[in-house]
């Protein structure tokens, strides 16, 4: 059964890191490092609507990771493009 | 694979659940539409590899705070939809309705900002040709619009359904797929509001 | 069989197997004039030869499709058609409209043919898959409309399946894309881009809705899995073919003088239009695998899985193959694109259409439910003599495509189409030699229906559930 409590704190979570991503295009920031940063952010709120709102926290098996397994491959690409990006 | 479509009769103890909520068709359905951003998200990476200095530039122009207000949109609507779910394993569908309205209304609302956005890009004369950062960006965030319309349009038919006493605690797979597809919808988002407005 | 009107698909069945076998002469004909150019000059041009080899192609598959829809829709709706006389009177009417056509681009030269049937009043002939005269076109959508509203009242005012319904929003998609052939703009771009509104969108788009029902009808008939299940896997494809599918028409867009985007959205979109094709395949085997029991037709299940397989590769593999803008640039328009349109239209359209038939035409000809063991042992041979011939036209095809690609497009000299061609000729002659064995395969597959037609029906086996309980 859904916890309504969790979900609040999760979302609470979610706003707050938005903020700070928010925050960090606001200031301007740029450079590989503030980028990775800022998209591990984005892959720990995907992680955490996947386990949490989409209830795949309490499976086993290929359902429990298949947000988490997206989120890597999405992630894992588009750092070593930004990686390409800044090396050559 | 083994497909075992209806989930709702698995064991109800978490550690012994396999099945993710809603029906598992669904989840077929949105494995293989993340599978079409994830291929079009690298395209936006890699191509920008070969054009930093341009999408920077154009990165720029991008409303931030629109793009802040619309994911908090979502967030807010996805935690409506939770809160839906939650209500209607209840058996609280008055609840149900409520929470699932509400998150309507958000989508709604995220509509109506990315919208703002759109008309000011065409007020400035910008289009898919314009230059290759704009047409991944007017792509990628238009492909994302119509899933927020789907997305809408899905939880929509929810609250009328269970208005009309379609579901209870005991049959409610319908309201957990579409909360399902509606998470996705937020998801996708979560990453391509960093990717193309904030990650220069 | 349940219902008597079902009937009306037999004559369907009957002359999409006849024109079938006019397509692959005529297949034949223009496969040696590609090693001896002029082979039956001046009698049957090349460029004839195709017109009928594709147009002939075409036609069977509605045919077949019309069959289909005819015997699969009483049956889900749980009642007679609506009107099978007017179902009886559409036949004719094709079938002579289209028999006339044919006689038309064999007898009178192309442009004689245009100016005596009025083309210049409404132009829309000289396209290739859309070179039937005007008033064949007009003739199609009467046909058309009659069919839709034959079937349509009968779905609606019976019982409502997803397979029926699914049915129905491919067949009236088919006839609503086919307008577009009704316009022809001056701008060539313009043109180019409206003819793939039908071409693909019908191919990639509302016959692959066909497609789904069809096999999802004959699932269910022949392994007895829940219509619950079988359903949910219809829904997620067709969704999953249409988010692919529409904007993957861009996949033609690249060179034709269209926006850029189109190579992004292009290649995006059609790169993943695959996974629909791969997920008929993994419905197919997973409803076999877990049917309930054993259906005697063992030829028509055979048919289901081969359907579900080369659809898989022809479209999905072969079409991946060459969907990204940067390979495209190379390929557009070589032997490569023949041999996936070969493998495409064969595996999905050609062999659903064969397995329709091959579950039907037993009840429409008498049996209960199959035809003798050793009726479908020949059936089983023309379905592998067939299928492995495809399979390897495509492979020769390929191999002369990529050859081709090469020697004209790569290498750092490039030489002439021309000169490339007759380099080409080893492989055009094993595509004509398995071309061959593919006529074979269809004579056996025919003969199939006149073999054992005495002999009892083939008895069922227990069911795999039963014998293992
Ligand atoms: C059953 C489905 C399909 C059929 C029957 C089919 C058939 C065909 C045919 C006949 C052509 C040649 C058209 C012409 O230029 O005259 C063609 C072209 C093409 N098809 Fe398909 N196709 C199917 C599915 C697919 C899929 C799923 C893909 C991509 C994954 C694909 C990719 C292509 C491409 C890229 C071309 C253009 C080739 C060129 O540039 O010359 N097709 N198809
Ligand atoms: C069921 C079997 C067959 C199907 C579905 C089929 C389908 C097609 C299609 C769709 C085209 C147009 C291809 C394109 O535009 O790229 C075509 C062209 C052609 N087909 Fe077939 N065909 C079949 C069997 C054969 C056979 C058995 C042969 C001969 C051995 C043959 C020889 C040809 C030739 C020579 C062309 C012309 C290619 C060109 O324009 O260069 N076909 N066929
Ligand atoms: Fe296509």
């Amino acid at each position: 059964m859904t916890n309504t409590r969790s979900a609040w704190i999760v979302y609470l979570l979610l706003s707050g890191l938005t903020l700070f991503t928010w925050g960090v295009a606001r200031a301007g920031y740029s450079g590989l490092g503030v980028t990775l940063l800022v998209l591990g952010v984005a892959l720990l709120k995907g992680q955490m609507i996947g386990d949490w709102f989409m209830s795949l926290r309490g499976l086993r098996g290929f359902w429990r990771w298949v947000i988490v397994l997206w989120l890597l491959l999405v992630g894992g690409l588009i750092t070593a493009a930004f990686m390409i990006a800044t090396g050559g | 694979m083994d497909m075992h479509i209806k989930t709702t009769e698995q064991p109800t103890r978490p550690a012994q659940r396999r099945y993710p909520p809603g029906d598992l068709a669904l989840w077929i359905f949105i494995l293989a539409e993340l599978s079409v951003f994830a291929v079009f998200f690298s395209a936006y990476a890699f191509t920008r590899a070969q054009h930093v200095e341009l999408f920077s530039t154009y990165q720029a122009t991008l409303d931030c705070n629109s793009a802040l207000a619309n994911t908090l949109v979502l967030i807010t609507a996805s935690f409506f939809v939770v809160r839906a779910v939650a209500a209607i394993q209840r058996d609280r569908s008055a609840e149900t309705v409520r929470w699932l309205w509400l998150a309507v209304l958000m989508a709604g609302l995220f509509l109506l900002i990315k919208g703002h956005e759109y008309a000011h890009h065409l007020a400035a004369g910008v289009t898919l040709s314009t230059n290759t950062f704009y047409m991944f960006y007017l792509s990628l965030t238009f492909f994302h619009f119509m899933h927020v319309i789907l997305g809408m349009l899905v939880l929509l038919v929810l609250a009328v359904r269970t208005r009309r006493g379609h579901y209870s605690a005991a049959e409610h797979t319908d309201i957990e797929s579409g909360a399902s597809y509606w998470h996705m919808v937020d998801l996708v988002w979560i990453v391509l509001f960093p990717l193309v407005y904030v990650m220069r | 069989m349940q219902y008597q009107s079902q009937r009306v698909a037999k004559p369907y069945f009957i002359a999409a197997i006849g024109l079938f076998v006019g397509q692959i002469l005529f297949g034949l004909v223009m496969g040696l004039q590609y090693v001896m150019g002029d082979f039956l000059f001046p009698a049957i041009p090349f460029n004839v030869a195709r017109m009928v080899h594709t147009n002939l192609l075409i036609v069977w598959l509605l045919f077949g499709f019309m069959g289909a829809a005819y015997y699969l829709v009483p049956e889900e709706a749980e009642r007679e058609l609506v009107s099978p006389k007017l179902a009886l009177a559409m036949f004719w009417i094709f079938l002579v409209a289209g028999a006339l056509t044919i006689l038309g681009y064999l007898f009178v030269p192309y442009s004689s043919l245009a100016d005596m049937t009025g083309n210049s009043i409404l132009p829309t002939m000289g396209r290739e898959f859309l070179e039937q005269p005007t008033i064949t076109k007009l003739g199609i959508v009467v046909v058309a409309l009659a069919f839709l509203f034959n079937i349509g009242a009968t779905i609606l005012s019976g019982r409502k399946t997803a397979v029926s319904l699914v049915l129905l929003i491919g067949l009236a998609g088919l006839a609503v894309m086919f307008l577009f052939s009704f316009y022809n703009p001056d701008n060539l771009v313009k043109d180019k881009f409206y003819w793939w509104w039908v071409v693909h969108l019908w191919v990639e788009g509302v016959w692959e809705l066909i497609l789904g029902s069809i096999l999802a009808f004959v699932l269910i008939k022949t392994t007895g899995v829940d219509r619950e299940v079988i359903e949910k896997w219809l829904y997620v494809i067709i969704a999953m073919t249409l988010i692919t599918g529409i904007i993957g028409t861009g996949h033609h867009y690249y060179w034709i003088g269209t926006p850029a985007y189109w190579k992004w959205w292009g290649s995006i979109f059609s790169a993943m239009e695959p996974i629909p094709f791969f997920m008929m395949t993994v419905f197919a085997f997973n409803m076999v695998n877990r049917r309930r029991r054993n259906h005697p037709n063992k030829a028509a299940v055979l048919w289901a899985l081969g359907t579900g397989v080369m659809a898989f590769l022809g479209a999905g593999v072969w079409g991946f193959l060459h969907t990204l803008a940067p390979v495209n640039y190379y390929t557009h328009g070589t032997q490569i694109t023949a041999a996936h349109g070969h493998m495409a239209f064969y595996g999905a359209y050609v062999m659903i259409v064969l397995t329709m038939i091959s579950y039907a035409m037993p009840m429409l000809r008498g049996r209960e439910a199959a035809n003798s063991n050793r009726s479908q042992v020949v059936e089983m041979w023309g379905f592998w003599l067939m299928t492995v011939s495809i399979v390897f036209i495509t492979l020769f095809l390929t191999a002369a495509g990529i050859l081709q690609v090469y020697l004209q497009r790569m290498s750092e000299n490039p030489l002439p189409f021309m000169v490339v061609q007759d380099k080409l000729a080893l492989f055009y002659w094993l595509r004509e030699i398995t071309g061959v064995v593919f006529l074979i395969g269809l004579v056996v597959y025919i003969a199939s229906f006149f073999v054992g037609s005495r002999e009892p029906e083939a008895s069922v086996s227990p069911a795999p559930a039963e014998a293992g309980a």
